[in-house]
């Protein structure tokens, strides 16, 4: 097989992970794995059971040289060097519940530093429509002149997941646990996907691990299981989104300093695009 | 034989690195770890134990790390012959000094939570790789604007986003230090020269070799003989010692000193 030439990031529409030896020796457990643009994975596992391993192979498109012996393909192809090893092309952006916004500076004139970072030109329209992402997300409005370090813990989340999303070049959006930062997680997660990202998340929370197209199970430093998401779960994480929403929903009230009367018991289930 | 520098400032996670970076290579290459400290370390004892590689302790005490450092360099080479790769650590505490050499790999491991690139000397612009460690703690967009600031101050840098915790990078380094030049049998040259302080470095010299920086330090006692030593600028340097370092680098002449004893 002839060795890959991606030069843009844009050109990865697909990975393929092929099994490696798990901390016991073993040869992990799948034939092939095979994520897609705009899919969604979740990586789930105790803590130390092997799943940074895994990321990072990934990153580095790994070809049997990492601890693991795992072998990563882009597009069904081997990747050549410059891919894996020029730091400029950095596959996977992060984004994580211990991240915080350290740069005392407004959020429009951040965005602005981003954009120009990445060497694209800058259009204050671009800032205009990720703030209006970024508040779909966090539910309590962000304005361009707030600066970065008063964004409470939901608005600064936001701001990231939309960041990535539209101005990060990296193809593949890692997430881990960010299950408690008060953000609609569904609307975060379809940011992403729409703009062609492969999404993998680490988590261990219900909803977003239901949602995802599959999960990988992570034991003793190997992938364990493979599980594509089925209809019933993807049912029942609709359902569980509903009730984290609605519980947002009321926290935004109680902040606003509104009464809470009255509980919806039942649920329209959520049309999600990926459905349709 | 290879010679890697490993510089940044105390707490930046030089350490961490380096031992998923030697886990990586201690394999395939005979490794020397070479720990430079002020007062005290014990990470020396640490890597030779967890990773079987043979580790040096170097204290610098009362003298500067990094001009101590520079002395050590030749006599640590001469003493390892036998190693494919020696990797350095400084004692990381000027930004001004580093010592990286010309003929090596100068690795320069900096916080992301650290403050402008800018603010750095040459531990960051003469380095051959940037290890940008700790971006787990930051958003990815300030990852990379930190990532294009330091490409403004150091362009050919390779900028590596390391974390010492999950040894995301070393694979990275390793890569490059494989693909390192070998040191050869040529004297080994500072890429900066170092702010004055009390030997033959001090008066510039920038040869690693006893003999070159004893010459060059008597060289430059002689010049001190001859003049008052009262810093006061009026040959046109902010101090002597610059003024000497200038004399011996013939970018000035002795007699630009008005006090000068003839």
């Amino acid at each position: 097989m002839k060795n890959y030439k991606v030069n843009n990031l844009k050109e990865i529409k697909k990975i393929t992970i092929f099994p490696g030896l798990n901390k016991l020796g073993q040869k992990e457990k799948f034939e092939k794995i095979e994520i897609n643009k705009g899919e969604v994975v979740a990586i789930v596992g105790l803590t130390g059971a092997g799943k940074s391993q895994l990321l990072y192979d990934i990153e580095k498109l790994a070809q049997k040289d990492t601890k693991s012996k795992r072998k990563v393909l882009v597009n069904d192809k081997i990747p050549n060097r410059e891919l894996r090893f020029n730091p400029e092309k950095k596959l996977i952006a992060s984004l994580s519940q211990g991240m915080n916004f350290l740069t005392d500076i407004s959020v429009k004139d951040f965005l602005k530093l981003h954009i120009q970072a990445r060497g694209k030109k800058f259009k204050i329209q671009i800032i205009k429509e990720i703030i209006n992402e970024a508040n779909e997300i966090s539910g309590e409005p962000i304005s361009p002149e707030m600066n970065l370090l008063n964004l409470s813990g939901g608005q600064s989340r936001a701001l990231m997941v939309a960041d990535i999303a539209n101005i990060s070049i990296s193809p593949i959006i890692l997430i881990d646990e960010i299950e408690n930062a008060g953000i609609y997680k569904e609307k975060a997660i379809e940011a992403l996907i729409k703009e062609g990202k492969i999404v993998l998340i680490v988590t261990h929370d219900p909803s977003l691990a239901l949602n995802a197209t599959k999960r990988l199970i992570i034991k003793n430093g190997g992938v364990d299981k493979v599980l594509e998401t089925t209809l019933k779960e993807k049912g029942i994480a609709s359902y569980l989104s509903w009730i984290e929403d609605y519980n947002l929903d009321i926290r935004e009230k109680i902040r606003k300093g509104e009464r809470i009367n009255e509980v919806y018991l039942f649920c329209e289930p959520i049309k999600s695009k990926r459905e349709s | 034989m290879k010679l890697i520098i490993f510089a940044g400032t105390p707490g930046s996670g030089k350490t961490s690195i380096i031992k998923y970076v030697i886990d990586e290579l201690r394999n395939k290459f005979k490794i020397c770890f070479v720990k430079f400290d002020c007062l005290k370390t014990a990470d020396d004892e640490y890597i030779s134990k967890k990773y079987k590689v043979k580790s040096i302790k170097k204290l610098a005490q009362d003298l500067c790390p990094d001009h101590f450092t520079a002395l050590e360099i030749p006599k640590i080479i001469k003493e390892n012959q036998d190693k494919d790769i020696i990797i350095l650590e400084t004692a990381g505490l000027c930004l001004r000094c580093s010592p990286y050499v010309k003929e090596g790999l100068g690795i320069n491991v900096i916080d992301v939570a650290a403050g402008s690139p800018e603010r750095y000397g040459p531990i960051l612009t003469q380095a051959d790789i940037v290890a940008v460690s700790k971006g787990d703690l930051i958003s990815q967009a300030e990852r990379e604007i930190f990532r294009a600031n330091i490409l403004k101050v150091n362009s050919k840098a390779k900028v590596i986003e390391v974390n010492g915790l999950t040894g995301e990078g070393a694979l990275d380094i390793a890569e490059c230090i494989k693909s390192s030049s070998e040191l050869g049998n040529k004297k080994l040259t500072l890429k900066q020269p170092m702010p004055s302080a009390v030997c033959g470095y001090c008066y510039g010299n920038k040869i690693l070799d006893e003999e070159s920086s004893r010459k060059r330090f008597l060289a430059g006692k002689e010049i001190k003989n001859l003049i008052p030593n009262l810093n006061c600028g009026k040959c046109g340097f902010k101090s002597c010692n610059e003024f000497i370092r200038a004399v011996l680098d013939k970018r000035a002449k002795k007699e630009q000193c008005p006090f000068i004893k003839k």
